[in-house]
């Protein structure tokens, strides 16, 4: 068993650091004033932030990924909710099971070709939209729903949702209040930990939003890549500021799920 | 007096199977327990589900407080239901649990407090008022249930199988309990169960059902003595049953021997039958004149405390019996009286029974 647990833990020691090193040579990389052929860089400098953080496109592609990042989190939570609600309650099972392939079906397609439909959808004379903010959050709601509803209609079935509202039912509550004092209330961690997901996909999207994003919508992971063609340096910060965009709306998601009441985890 | 419920020729299927429930007709009186047992599958939840409003009847009528509940809502059919898992809304306290019927009625916030504080102490609970469902314990659990389903004073209360989550010790208490709040309150309960104890100790009547049909409905001394069939004598108490034949109107063939029996029971001579002698009409020793006894060597003793439960094996077959007496014996004896005429075995109804 020692032994087992020791090559375990080898392993696992492998792992993160395979993880972390280029985070870690990221950071480095970041503050260094020049890496040119050497194994870490020389010198320590703050330009590269401040050179990033004065960068117009730069700057404006930051902007564009939270916006984009909070609307598909506000459109997500408003279309994935009702969406799970009716997926779980359909009475019939092919009918549940058929509805279940659709929704998941954006996670086995790859972006790009979603990206390439919207392409030809929005270039058309009919729906001339390509380049807008709103095809990019389409877009991205289209790639991250199906998280989200995984998450919701599994915590359905976990809680038995079906049997609380019919409890509710018998005590009197319409279907309105059943929604509201039961339902939702109920959906709340899983509702926050797929929006925790939905923020983090969305943040960090590129093949779609590559193909879909006009030149003044660019989100941050397209300019980033620009800046692989620059300094190493310059690409580095540019780069440990989206993950800690990402670390950010995770976190801010985290922060909000751990200060609703504990009503489940505690057992009794 | 209106029945508080009354089901009517009540038909349902579900769809795409064989479950469901075929031509029930139950009236449940105000006040009254009525506790609906049989093995699983056998449509007694069904039952309760058409009484609450979760699923309509295909035919017949069901009839609340005198009137149809066809089309009705389960919001508004005012009738309490317990749960078998409790179904306690996870994210709310006891008190906001016991009082959500309340809430959804419009019910002032006072007048609320006042009536969810006196049901609160009612069940015992006045100390955990403010602790959610999995910060309490399964009894907890259950206390609330019964509060929740009884605070808005339904017109009928429907139990589906609620204590068949607790630990042994607890549901013995815990029945005596759901007896005295029901009596309390006089209001008309549906039971469901399928734990023959609960049922004879709770009930004022008992349904036996199967296979989606009442077989009996009657008090538990009259279900348990007198039960319409091997059926329903195999699922109410424990029963010896054996096919016989009637030699003469005191006697019938067995595969244990020809038993002496009582008058009145309606069968003729050569006739088939069904023999019942439940464990405790089986008297351990000789008997004074001989009649019905049987000699042999017990088989299975199991000690239960104030009572043994055996099996007493003949040359010709077992026989199982109940005794509080510990001694040993080499014979039993079964009065006359003691034996019950059934109608004859059917073996294909009771493959699933037994």
């Amino acid at each position: 068993m020692a032994s087992g647990e020791g090559a375990l833990a080898i392993v696992t020691a492998c792992y993160l650091l395979y993880l972390g090193v280029p985070i870690i040579l990221l950071l480095i990389g970041s503050v260094g004033a020049t890496w040119y052929n050497t194994l870490l860089p020389q010198g320590f400098t703050g330009d590269w932030y401040l050179q990033v953080i004065a960068d117009g496109s730069f700057r404006r592609a930051f902007w564009t990924s939270l916006q984009v990042c909070s609307l598909t989190c506000a459109l997500a939570a408003l279309v994935g909710v009702p969406l799970a609600y009716v997926l779980n309650s359909a009475a019939d099972r092919r009918l549940r099971a058929a509805t279940r392939v659709a929704y998941l079906l954006p996670v086995a397609v790859p972006p790009l070709v979603l990206g390439f439909g919207f392409v030809l959808v929005f270039s058309s004379d009919a729906l001339p939209f390509l380049g807008s903010t709103w095809v990019l959050v389409g877009g991205h709601l289209a790639l991250t729903l199906p998280y989200l509803i995984s998450a919701l209609v599994g915590d359905m079935r976990h809680l038995a949702l079906a049997e609380l509202e019919q409890a509710a039912a018998s005590l009197g509550a319409n279907f309105a209040q059943r929604f509201l004092h039961i339902v939702l209330p109920s959906l709340r961690h899983s509702l926050l930990s797929g929006l925790i997901i939905v923020a983090a996909l969305s943040i960090g999207e590129f093949q779609l939003s590559n193909l879909v994003a006009g030149f003044l919508s660019r989100p941050y992971p397209v300019v980033l890549l620009q800046a692989f063609y620059g300094a190493t340096g310059f690409a580095c910060a540019a780069t440990v500021i989206l993950l800690a965009l990402a670390l950010i709306a995770a976190a801010a998601g985290a922060l909000i799920a751990g200060s609703a009441p504990a009503a489940r985890g505690i057992s009794g | 007096m209106t029945a508080a419920v009354d089901l009517r020729s009540v038909r349902y299927h579900y769809p795409g199977t064989l479950a469901g429930v075929a031509d029930v007709s139950l009236a449940i009186a105000p006040g009254e327990l009525v506790a609906v047992m049989g093995p699983s599958g056998c449509g007694k939840s069904t039952l309760l589900k058409l009484i609450a409003g979760f699923l309509e009847p295909d035919a017949g009528e069901i009839l609340i407080s005198g009137k149809s509940a066809a089309g009705l809502p389960p919001q508004r059919r005012q009738i309490g239901v317990v749960f078998q898992s409790y179904a306690l809304f996870p994210h709310m306290t006891a008190r906001d649990n016991i009082a959500y019927p309340l809430r959804v009625r419009g019910v002032p916030r006072r007048e609320r407090e006042q009536e969810v504080g006196q049901m609160l102490r009612r069940v015992g609970l006045a100390d955990r008022a403010e602790r959610r469902p999995p910060e309490l314990s399964g009894g907890q659990q259950q206390r609330v249930a019964l509060a929740r389903a009884l605070v808005f004073k339904p017109r009928a209360l429907l139990l589906d199988e609620p204590l068949s989550a607790l630990d042994a010790a607890l549901r013995v208490g815990m029945r005596d309990e759901i007896r005295h709040l029901q009596r309390e309150h006089a209001i008309a309960t549906l039971y469901i169960t399928h734990d023959q104890d609960e049922a004879l100790s709770m009930a004022d009547r008992i349904a036996v059902m199967r296979d989606g049909r009442l077989l009996q409905v009657g008090t538990p001394k009259d279900v348990y003595q007198r039960p319409v069939d091997a059926v329903v004598a195999s699922f109410v108490g424990q029963a010896n049953l054996w096919p016989g034949r009637m030699r003469d109107a005191a006697t019938v063939e067995t595969p244990l021997g020809p038993l002496r029996i009582a008058s009145d029971h309606g069968f003729s001579p050569g006739a088939g039958t069904t023999v019942m002698v439940r464990p405790e009409g089986v008297v351990p020793g000789r008997a004074p004149d001989g009649i019905n006894q049987f000699t042999g060597r017990l088989l299975r003793d199991r000690f239960l405390g104030s009572l043994r439960r055996y099996d007493f094996d003949t040359d010709r077959g077992p026989i199982a019996g109940e005794t509080p007496i510990s001694n040993m014996f080499d014979a039993v004896h079964i009065p006359p009286v003691a034996v019950r005429l059934l109608p004859p075995f059917d073996p294909a109804s009771m493959s699933t029974a037994t």
